[in-house]
């Protein structure tokens, strides 16, 4: 239910989102809108331009910033489902520091963008009521969200408002999974060797669930999990907050 | 350049992931470093307001260089030590050689320093004939087994205590009692003992070089410094120029933070100053002081995007908490630093092109930057080092396609949309199961795990759907 | 152009040829020392003799406290006993403790390259690291710290500071030895598989005796 007097969030769906899991948008769309937010999702968003970025193409990420940047500078905030993204649009005033016209915009975005769930949390407080999951989770803190946007108690909070789940505490929750964009790929064997940790570490928690705010680490982790013969289901933790948590986990049909 | 330089880094990493015995090896001693420098901040709440202190002296000494590097040596040359300057590697090892030749020195002992292994004064030693003896502990070791150092805190962290029983047993006459660590560092104390009090220059390096007084510091745990630099008659000191500090106080400031994140202690058990030769009467000492600044690419970081980097005070602890450094262990990075900072200092040192994995061997996720006590933005300079590489055309031709082809299509959202909402379709049907096991062209990441098939639908399409839907009602 | 004028040509153009005047300069180093408690940790204790004792003990050493400086050859002779060494000890040559009378202790005038004790006198205790400090000086060889197995160091109670900075003010002024040594606990080194074993060059004990020199209120 968005009211007229809410704020106007444009919503950066992310590309992995749009194209793996659309049900993470969805859930961030419902929720934002239950907290009272006008939701618009632009038409000119693709994606953050962090695969340019990461690899040293400062030319093409910072062509793909103006994009972001023009799509959404109309809106009282940008959020998305990753803190990843977010982080990196936050990045963008660095990207076009030299820029006279676009550094000041770039500034002004990231002054206002949000990971969904610190941004329900600190910016809406909001607090989820009627929710009931009667399964025991643990949950992995993504690196990005973490560090770059300091998303910790926010998550928790949430999840903790959800009767019947029980959250149970993963050793090395702050250690990435070893996926970091196109390292995954570019260094197989090293990131093997950290998502085996890292798998080993989720399986010993014992847990139904494994949560996280990002779905590039979700589908890392749950890839190995998976390779594995591993029970436990993966879940972006917006999912559970939507009321998901009964649908298919990543990588399971309906 | 080290000789292990000649493979290549993912041949290094290759087989660092398949010594079961190294990964046994770092986990045991960076596994305890974590925990004791958590332990150690836990009690230390000042913390965050120290380190932001730290990085603000740093910045201020680098800032004003010039000025440091003149009063220093001013000040050291009042106090009757000779100051050396020396641009690169091969400079300053020629200054060290002669220095030990003027001395007539036959054998030389060594207290740990990185910048002495960074100039690659053990190599220069050796050619000339000199001999040197290593008196860290774990130097000692290394220099038994004919490596380099994995980490800067540990150098022999890649060695367990049954490799290192092999080497003592070998070398040291007796051999240890037991193969215990303790039986094992009472023969090295035994061993190195008689090499301190009969050599003719002691060696060491400077964890910081004082303004204000002229003195240089060091510190150990072992007390091998001290005794390194109190029997020969000549000390040398060798340091970079980034190793200033305005005052001793300052330099409080900044041991406060290094012992802390290093080893998790509060101070080391030997904080030494050493401030020109013995002076006249003194009942032991040098008699001669001569220090080495090493420039080596440092005056260049000053102005280029590797200017905080000169902060850093190599405690470790970037590498103690790195998930890449504690899968492979520090020779695999090939060169004298291992690690985030080694991943920033390296391609600075050796070049880029020997280098180019370094910076790329990283996953961003950023926790080197969120323990380093000097607030160094590791992950910023490494991304200076991959925006050199593609600007430098270092980047690979099919991931240069590949990343230009995906750029064009983000960057016309209409066509963007078209190709990704075929690519899932192509995914689904690859996918029926929910998973795909091995997809051509994505074999790092099927090698390994499997990959979740998409969910159905991009959201896109599917809220363009349902807002038609909401409409037409 | 010499090395050192390239050097510093470089290091002067690398900071775009400015250079502040040597005052402003100390003034912004003297500001980033300013707020000195918001950057170090507490005392462990608000005397700075106990905290001093607390953080000493925590890194295993050991502590008597006597009265008098006299009393000073009697708890030497007590630790020695304790610890299975015979009575004898190099003790450092300075007036303080050549005076004191040493019956039952054979001194040794030097210090051994395996002496089993050693008695020296520090020139400070620092409470905030329980670190004593030892300078070089005619009556003060440093390898009477280092080459014992055994360091018993005897502290006034009067010359323990609170702080690092307290004793860095201390060297000011131009009184910086040839050796400053802090020393915070005995001899130990992690490098064998980060396990920690005492005594690896220097001294695997020390012994630090404080004589309550203080008049106490």
């Amino acid at each position: 239910m968005s009211t007229a007097s809410g704020p106007r969030v444009g919503l950066f769906v992310t590309c992995l989102v749009d194209a793996m899991r659309p049900q993470i948008g969805f859930a961030a769309l419902q929720l934002l809108e239950e907290a009272g937010c006008r939701v618009e999702v632009p038409r000119q968003q693709t994606c953050c331009g962090q695969p340019a970025w990461n690899s040293g193409d400062a030319a093409d990420a910072a062509s793909i910033a103006r994009q972001v940047i023009a799509a959404f500078e109309p809106y009282d905030y940008l959020v998305a489902p990753s803190g990843s993204c977010a982080g990196t649009i936050t990045h963008y005033p660095e990207l076009l520091a030299r820029d006279p016209v676009w550094g000041p915009r770039a500034a002004a975005l990231a002054a206002k963008t949000h990971e969904v769930l610190s941004f329900l949390v600190d910016v809406l407080g909001y607090t989820p009521t009627g929710l009931r999951l009667d399964a025991s989770a643990t949950y992995h803190d993504s690196c990005s969200g973490l560090r770059e946007l300091g998303v910790h108690d926010q998550p928790r909070a949430l999840l903790a408002a959800v009767e019947g789940l029980e959250l149970r505490p993963l050793e090395g929750d702050n250690v990435c999974c070893g996926f970091g964009g196109t390292f995954c790929v570019k260094y197989p064997a090293i990131s093997n060797a950290i998502i085996t940790e890292k798998a080993e570490a989720i399986d010993a928690t014992g847990a139904d669930l494994l949560l996280a705010g990002d779905l590039g680490c979700l589908m890392n982790m749950a890839g190995k999990l998976h390779r594995r013969g591993s029970k436990v289901r993966c879940y972006h933790t917006i999912e559970i907050i939507a009321g998901g948590g009964a649908g298919p986990a990543i990588g399971e049909t309906p | 350049m080290t000789a292990q330089d000649q493979t290549s880094f993912k041949a290094r990493a290759g087989a660092a992931l398949a010594d079961t015995t190294l990964k046994l090896a770092i986990d045991r001693t960076t596994g305890t470093a974590e925990r004791k420098r958590a332990a150690a901040l836990a009690g230390f709440p000042e913390f965050e307001a120290a380190r932001a202190r730290g990085a603000a002296i740093k910045d201020h000494v680098i800032a004003n260089l010039d000025h440091y590097l003149e009063t220093f040596e001013r000040n050291a040359t009042a106090a009757g030590a000779k100051v050396h300057w020396a641009a690169t590697a091969e400079e300053a090892c020629d200054i060290v050689v002669r220095l030990c030749r003027e001395a007539d020195a036959k054998h030389v002992t060594r207290s740990k320093s990185m910048l002495g292994e960074e100039i690659h004064l053990p190599d220069a030693l050796a050619t000339a004939g000199i001999e040197r003896v290593e008196t860290d502990l774990a130097e000692h070791i290394i220099q038994l087994a004919g490596e380099h150092p994995s980490h800067i805190i540990w150098p022999a962290m890649h060695r367990t205590r049954e490799q290192v029983a092999v080497l003592f047993n070998a070398d040291h006459k007796p051999p240890p009692d037991a193969e215990d660590p303790a039986s094992m560092v009472q023969s090295a104390r035994r061993v190195l003992r008689e090499k301190f009090l009969s050599a003719d220059v002691g060696i060491s390096g400077a964890n910081f070089l004082v303004a204000d007084t002229g003195a240089t510091c060091t510190v150990t745990n072992e007390g091998n410094a001290e005794l390194t630099t109190t029997p020969p008659r000549v000390h040398i000191v060798t340091a970079g120029i980034e190793k200033l500090v305005p005052t001793t106080a300052h330099a409080f400031a900044l041991l406060r933070l290094l012992v802390r994140s290093a080893t998790g202690g509060e101070l080391t058990q030997y904080t030494t100053f050493h401030c020109g030769p013995k002076r006249p009467g003194d009942a032991d000492g040098p008699e001669e002081m001569h220090i080495v600044l090493v420039d080596n690419g440092r005056s260049r970081m000053i102005k280029d995007e590797f200017r905080e980097m000169l902060r850093c005070i190599r405690c470790g602890a970037c590498m103690n908490h790195c998930v890449v450094y504690r899968q492979i262990g520090g020779h695999a990075y090939g060169g004298t630093y291992p690690g985030p900072m080694g991943a920033v200092l390296t391609p600075v040192l050796d070049g880029l092109k020997q280098s180019r994995d370094l910076p790329f061997a990283c996953t961003m996720n950023g926790r080197c930057a969120e323990v380093c006590p000097v607030r160094i933005p590791l992950p910023t300079l490494l991304r200076a080092w991959r925006v050199r590489s593609w600007e430098e055309g270092l980047e690979k031709a099919p991931m240069r396609a590949g990343l230009g082809l995906w750029a064009t299509l983000a960057r016309r959202p209409g066509l963007y949309r078209l190709a990704s909402a075929i690519a899932v379709r192509t995914l689904r049907v690859l996918g029926r199961s929910g998973w795909i096991r091995s997809l051509p062209l994505a074999g790092g990441w099927t090698e390994h795990r499997d990959l979740p098939a998409p969910a159905g639908g991009t959201f896109m399409e599917r809220y363009k759907a349902e807002r038609a839907k909401g409409d037409s009602r | 152009m010499t090395t050192r004028d390239s050097i510093l040509a470089a290091v002067h153009a690398g900071l775009g040829g400015l250079r502040a005047e040597p005052d402003a300069i100390a003034a912004e180093a003297a500001g980033l020392l300013a707020d000195l408690d918001a950057i170090r940790p507490r005392l462990a204790a608000p005397d700075p003799v106990d905290a001093f004792e607390i953080k000493a003990a925590a890194l295993g050493t050991t502590i008597e406290r006597v009265r008098h400086l006299d009393d000073v050859p009697a708890a030497v002779g007590r630790y020695l006993a304790a610890q299975g060494l015979p009575p004898a000890a190099a003790v450092q040559q300075t007036a303080a403790l050549t005076a004191l009378s040493w019956e039952g202790i054979a001194q040794d005038m030097a210090t051994a390259p395996d002496q089993p004790a050693a008695v020296g006198l520090a020139r400070l205790g620092i409470a905030e690291s329980g670190s004593i400090v030892i300078h070089s000086a005619t009556d003060s060889p440093i390898l009477l710290a280092f080459l014992p197995l055994h360091h018993i160091v005897v502290l006034h109670a009067s010359s323990v500071v609170a702080h690092l900075e307290d004793y860095a003010r201390l060297l000011d002024g131009g009184s910086q030895p040839r050796n400053a040594i802090l020393i915070t606990g005995p001899s130990g080194t992690t490098d064998i598989e980060g396990s920690y074993v005492r005594g690896a060059h220097g001294p695997g004990f020390v012994h630090v005796i404080i004589v309550n020199d203080r008049s106490r209120a």
